[in-house]
């Protein structure tokens, strides 16, 4: 029997921590409420129409929100934090290297956050279906799916932030700017730059680039996709651009863009940590 | 146990040409541009002997082991452990190495024992916790507990334990001593000997000369970056000349004292039936004592008194102005 990768022992290791310290459970918890009401506040407005898809897509906006904090709060230490306590002299005293280090963190992590909001919206599955009575289930799963993507790029993105900071103080300041910048500051950015090149704020129709310009942002990427796993190919797009959508607007560059800030911080935080000086 | 047969001088081992532990080679780490933590040491530590790195709080000790270890990258020079690159080849030495870090944490929320099971399978070692917990002095009880209560003692135990997971080839002690009561002293230099014994290499920082000095074969005296010096510790009074001093008490001082005349013997004082020698090798004492007799005195009692390791440590170091001549008259 050969043993399972050391990247696979410190996953483990991480995953049991996150259930120990009630992390995940908490992230089941919150999600499972806040998507659950956000499901049903649709029904509350009076004349609103909606369906089970109209209640999926307002806990989709909420898990935009809340999603990216759950995430970094559960990551953003992962490194900083042992090498300010010094646990990580001991870890890297032994056999694992930096990087098997880094991606067996992130591995735990992500599973703790992709478990936690997939039961968190199964809860809320459950409730939609029994408020709407009825649940598109097809629509739901890749909502669902989705969304874990969402926290695994917050996860990655956290990771890599701790990877390149040596205190936790650090560490925080910058998941809170990565939060503020990529979440919310982001949302200005296309209006900013229509304002710019176009001389007016943004109208009913707006240029292709700048639904690209908005869905650059992991949490842009995910609305993105969700509103076309939602409303159908295309159409959500030709309805705001007023015209057949350019293949730079395909589900498959913003796919690529969630998964890219998965990817390229966790890089970046690798690079610079293998060769930063723990002392 | 016989550590006479274990030390060696440095000319000595170069020429039996030993398998080595750990080589530094002009290993030099600077932080910024103005400290130079670790200046141009060249190190060798062979294989089963206990080596003491000795040195003042900021003398660049934990620096060099963390170069070692490769969680730090040196600025100019290199380090072998066992015959790998410590940069290139990190995982083959941590998978032989044990290491009790300076500046070490343990995860507050698990207990002792998951510590110790976690060591285990990252070292995919074999170990019984239980064994381990009984090597450090750690009981059950305490193990099943959370570290986050843990005494500093205790945790320095279990740091301890984490080191001699897997049965290392080479014990890295970085100040193993530091939080320990006389007791888990005593425990840090039995495990360092007992290692030793199975021949098997021990590598013990420290700033206490004490600790250093009744279990190690040979030391390296790290001062502000620096090796200034690197023997056994006979060989290391031997040079410094602050040897010794024997004192005879005889029946009556002979009139032809000659105690002088012997090689290594640097002052004679007499006070009534009293000769303080004062001695720079260690092998003249033994010839004070016979030529005193051959000189016609009946010896009635002999003392010998080392000088102090903290002069000669002083002496290296700069600390505290160089001791050579010993008192007379008052001992």
């Amino acid at each position: 029997m050969t043993p399972e990768p050391i990247w696979l022992t410190i996953a483990r290791k991480e995953f049991a921590d996150a259930l120990r310290s009630r992390m995940m459970w908490g992230i089941v918890a919150i999600i499972a409420v806040m998507t659950s009401l956000s499901a049903g506040i649709s029904l509350l407005v009076p004349g609103a129409d909606g369906g089970p898809e109209m209640a999926i897509g307002g806990a989709s906006q909420f898990a935009g929100i809340l999603v990216p904090i759950m995430a970094l709060i559960a990551a953003y230490l992962a490194i900083a934090g042992e090498r300010e306590s010094g646990s990580l002299k001991v870890i890297l005293g032994l056999p694992p290297s930096r990087g098997e280090l880094l991606f067996g963190k992130f591995l735990g992590r992500s599973g703790v956050v992709a478990i936690g909001l997939t039961l968190g919206f199964l809860v809320s599955g459950v409730a939609t279906a029994a408020l709407y009575s009825g649940l598109p289930v097809s629509a739901f799963a890749g909502t669902t799916a989705l969304t874990v993507l969402l926290g695994v790029a917050f996860v990655g993105i956290a990771i890599g932030i701790s990877a390149v900071t040596s205190t936790r103080s650090r560490a925080m300041t910058l998941a809170i700017t990565a939060y503020l910048g990529l979440t919310l500051l982001w949302d200005l950015a296309p209006n900013a730059v229509h304002l710019l090149v176009t001389g007016e704020m943004p109208g009913q129709e707006v240029p292709g680039w700048f639904l690209l310009l908005q869905g650059f942002s992991p949490t842009g990427a995910y609305n993105a996709l969700v509103q076309r796993q939602l409303l159908g190919a295309g159409t959500a797009v030709e309805a705001r651009i007023g015209g057949p959508a350019p293949a730079y607007l395909d589900p498959a560059v913003f796919l690529g863009i969630l998964v890219a800030w998965a990817i390229v911080p966790l890089a970046v935080g690798y690079l610079r940590f293998r060769r930063a000086d723990l002392s | 146990m016989d550590r006479g047969s274990r030390s060696r001088s440095d000319a000595e081992v170069s020429a039996a040409d030993e398998p080595i532990a750990i080589q530094t080679t002009e290993l030099t780490k600077r932080y910024g541009e103005d400290v130079l933590a670790v200046d141009d040491v060249d190190l060798t530590v062979y294989e089963g002997e206990i080596f003491g790195f000795l040195g003042p709080n900021g003398a660049g000790k934990s620096t060099t082991i963390d170069v070692i270890m490769d969680y730090v990258r040196p600025t100019a020079g290199s380090a072998t452990v066992l015959g790998f690159d410590a940069q290139q080849e990190t995982r083959a030495i941590h998978e032989r190495v044990g290491i009790l870090p300076d500046g070490y944490g343990l995860y507050d929320r698990l207990s002792g024992r998951k510590h110790l099971e976690y060591a285990i399978s990252l070292k995919r070692a074999s170990d019984d916790v239980d064994d381990l917990l009984d090597r450090v002095g750690l009981d059950k009880t305490a193990a099943e507990r959370v570290v986050g209560g843990y005494s500093k003692g205790m945790m320095q135990r279990l740091a301890l334990a984490i080191a001699l997971v897997g049965d290392p080839e080479l014990l890295i002690l970085d100040e193993p001593s530091s939080g320990l009561d006389p007791n888990g002293v005593r425990l840090v230099r039995e495990i360092a000997r007992d290692h030793a014994d199975q021949g098997k290499t021990v590598f013990f920082s420290s700033h206490i000369l004490s600790q250093v000095e009744a279990v190690c074969d040979r030391v390296g005296i790290l001062n502000r970056g620096q090796l200034v010096a690197v023997d056994s510790i006979d060989g290391l009074r031997d040079a410094l000349g602050t040897g010794s001093t024997v004192t005879l008490t005889v029946d009556a001082v002979p009139d032809s004292l000659t105690l002088a005349a012997i090689d290594g013997v640097s002052d004679v004082a007499v006070d009534h039936r009293t000769i303080h020698v004062q001695v720079d090798e260690a092998t003249a004492k033994v010839n004070v004592i016979d030529r005193a007799r051959s000189d016609g005195a009946a010896v009635l009692d002999v003392t010998i008194e080392e000088s102090s390791l903290e002069d000669l440590f002083s002496a290296y170091t700069g600390d505290a102005p160089r001791q050579v001549d010993a008192p007379e008259g008052e001992r």
